[in-house]
């Protein structure tokens, strides 16, 4: 009784009522600038760009079709080749930085000689920005005078320059490659501090109980990792499928349609074939498809937080 | 002076200056050339005189790669806000509302100043008749020859190639180790469309009919053939050199520079750009008209226009930078310094330009060319996605060539149409 008593007395500071009213409104007016922000440089060009897909726009002019552009573009054999060479070129590009990401955390991880320095080296293809990589790329693979065929054709591997960039297979593959040199530091990072995550009572035990380097591997270092592997590879999905600037700079799409994956088949309409609504219908498409990755990757953190809470 | 005096000349001194800034209006200016080294001191000394002779106008030059410049214009369009000068695709961004007629500002010109133009040349700056731009430079399409390595050949300099088997006969001569007669140019920028046109005309083909509804390439007989001849340089005859799907104007030039090509089908400005790459090369070209097989064969003429953006809110002091660009002084200039041809009529008989050969000789060529680009709002589209994708495709699958531009012709004429 006396309890209810004493409680009745204290002022309410309890979430709930005006109290908590209050301290909502002054949450709301914190993240308020924040919310603008986004709103404004995130919803507000993403409803336009909704608005565009519906809209046939001739310049200045606009007029409203409906689906007519998402009907054009589904009927339209360019887009599911697009389609067709963004499965392939995001495929190959993520199992390659996965791997290659993790055998060079898993070496770098044991080196102890010039540790940094090799860290910064691996890292660097990711602090050059990706046009400027690109470009590097494009002269060392030119034809004539790019240092790649000089090379080959001095140690005796090629007798004539390979024209990299000039059918269509050798061209994906040159693209390919190049998106994979610049995403390999990013798992790498992710995967060396993943590793370093790992106690070292784990290896301590397996050691006792004679466990070969690959038992240890498999039995200690993947489960530890999957997790987080699982996160890296849908983060650099979203990534690589909507990237552009490699392909854009290297190839445009070419030659005839080999690169031309979704972002560059978006930016050829649009401002090669100046067919805006289209072009907006392809990047709705397209964000649909980051989409389910987005969601996949919320599930997959999701689980994994509780996963750790329990 | 009293105090009085002096406090009231300050004041206006005070006044007078911020208004004077505020009279001032800044236009900017884009065209593909800015970026250019051989134009580059020649633009900014034509601002520099036009600003000190309009001190009520500030011009600022947007810097943009070539292959860029579309898409900066048809982004800052969209946005309204377009450099006020400009030089574009005039028929396809006149067509899609975005540069202003100009009509009216022409119609205020003297006689004097209207008649320089030739009303063809003019009419290569119209759209559904009103006057979107006027032309400043051209370039005509002609065969570029290394004199050096032409002799090295046993061939005669004097008598180069006139027809196709004639040409052939050249090429395969031309062709050694390491080193080719020509290149095809097959990267994905309309230079690829605007040879593979002179090909085609030079045969006696036609990539359109009359009113530009149909394409023709494959429907043509002649342009069929002018194709299957023109790529077969180098998927049949192997005097072109490697990576076609590749090759622009950028490594055309520097493969001629670099003397791995003898010869190359271009327009005057790849002179300059020519010994930019390699000094020593200056006085070792010479210039002939396009070896065609049928007589007077037109050759191609590229015309660049300044237009005003219809998002200009000064188009008034745009037209004067305008005119003010097209005075004979910056003409003869661009003519000299960067190989751009004048397009004004009265310039013909200038002595800085009757006194360069190889200028005078493209000039006799251009006597027979036609306009580029063609009058149509989705060319740009066209000769940039279309043809050069059936370019590089015929050049990857020679076999199929014929299938290639039979498709060519059903989605070009389905967007001449539309």
């Amino acid at each position: 009784m006396s309890n209810t008593t004493t409680t009745t007395n204290i002022p309410d500071r309890s979430w709930t009522g005006r109290g908590l009213a209050r301290e909502r409104w002054h949450g709301y007016l914190f993240l308020a600038p924040t919310l603008l922000f986004l709103a404004a440089v995130i919803v507000l060009p993403l409803f336009h760009a909704f608005w565009t897909s519906f809209q046939r726009i001739r310049g200045l002019s606009s007029t409203f079709v409906g689906f007519a552009n998402y009907v054009r573009v589904l009927e339209d054999e360019a887009f599911w080749h697009s389609l067709r060479v963004s499965l392939g070129f995001v495929s190959i590009s993520v199992v390659a930085h996965v791997l290659l990401g993790l055998l060079l955390a898993l070496a770098l991880n044991k080196i102890t000689f010039a540790r940094t320095a090799l860290r910064v080296l691996f890292l660097t293809p990711w602090m050059v920005a990706a046009a400027v990589g690109a470009t590097i790329w494009l002269w060392l693979l030119e034809p004539q005078f790019g240092v790649i065929n000089y090379i080959l054709q001095s140690a005796g591997i090629i007798s004539a320059p390979i024209a990299w960039l000039g059918t269509p297979g050798t061209a994906f593959a040159a693209v390919t490659t190049v998106e994979i040199w610049r995403g390999v530091p990013f798992i790498m990072l992710l995967t060396l501090a993943g590793l370093q995550t790992i106690p070292a009572e784990q290896y301590e035990a397996a050691e006792i109980d004679g466990a070969t380097t690959w038992q240890k591997f498999r039995h200690i270092t993947l489960p530890n990792l999957k997790y987080l592997l699982v996160v890296a590879s849908t983060l650099d999905i979203i990534n690589v499928v909507r990237h552009y600037d490699i392909i854009g700079i290297m190839t445009g799409g070419g030659p005839a349609g080999a690169t031309e994956v979704l972002p560059a088949l978006l930016y050829n309409t649009a401002f090669r074939a100046n067919r805006f609504g289209e072009a907006a219908a392809i990047g709705v498409l397209l964000l649909s498809m980051v989409l389910v990755f987005a969601a996949m990757y919320l599930r997959i953190t999701r689980v994994g937080q509780e996963d750790d809470r329990r | 002076m009293s105090r009085n005096a002096l406090l009231a000349a300050v004041a206006v001194i005070a006044l007078a200056g911020p208004a004077a800034a505020q009279n001032r209006v800044t236009i900017q200016w884009q065209t593909p050339n800015l970026t250019e080294a051989q134009y580059e001191p020649i633009w900014k000394q034509t601002i520099a005189e036009f600003e000190a002779a309009n001190p009520d106008v500030k011009v600022e030059p947007i810097l943009v790669a070539r292959r860029d410049h579309w898409t900066k214009f048809v982004a800052s369009a969209q946005a309204r806000q377009a450099p006020c000068v400009v030089a574009v695709d005039l028929t396809t961004a006149a067509a899609e509302g975005y540069l202003r007629p100009m009509d009216d500002l022409w119609a205020k010109e003297p006689a004097s100043f209207r008649d320089a133009w030739a009303p063809e040349m003019l009419s290569a700056a119209k759209w559904e008749g009103k006057l979107y731009g006027l032309p400043n430079w051209g370039g005509t399409y002609a065969e570029v020859y290394n004199r050096e390595l032409v002799e090295k050949a046993g061939l005669d300099p004097k008598n180069p190639p006139k027809t196709w088997d004639e040409y052939l006969r050249w090429a395969k001569a031309l062709t050694g180790p390491d080193r080719w007669a020509t290149s095809i140019l097959g990267g994905k920028t309309d230079t690829t469309t605007r040879v593979l046109l002179t090909w085609i005309w030079g045969n006696g083909g036609e990539a359109f009919n009359a009113d530009m509804t149909e394409a023709t390439f494959a429907k043509n007989p002649k342009s069929l053939e002018a194709i299957k001849f023109y790529l077969g340089l180098f998927t049949k005859e192997g005097v072109a050199s490697p990576a076609p799907t590749t090759t622009n104007y950028l490594e055309q030039t520097v493969l001629f520079a670099q003397g791995k090509i003898a010869t190359m089908r271009n327009a005057y400005w790849s002179i300059a750009k020519v010994i930019g790459d390699n000094p020593a090369i200056e006085g070792k070209m010479f210039v002939a008209p396009m070896p065609a097989n049928i007589p007077n064969a037109p050759t191609l003429a590229s015309v660049s226009a300044h237009s005003i953006s219809q998002s200009c809110r000064y188009p008034e002091q745009a037209w004067r930078f305008i005119k003010f660009d097209m005075d004979k002084k910056w003409a003869i200039q661009r003519a000299v310094k960067a190989n751009w041809m004048p397009l004004r009529r009265d310039l013909v008989n200038e002595p800085e330009l009757k006194a360069d050969p190889m200028l005078a000789e493209f000039v006799r060529i251009g006597a027979n060319a036609r306009s580029y680009p063609l009058p149509h709002p989705a060319w740009a589209d066209i000769a940039v996605n279309d043809i050069v994708d059936a370019v590089q495709k015929a050049l990857l699958e020679p076999a199929r060539t014929d299938e290639i531009f039979r498709d060519l012709d059903v989605r070009v004429t389905r967007k001449l149409r539309q």
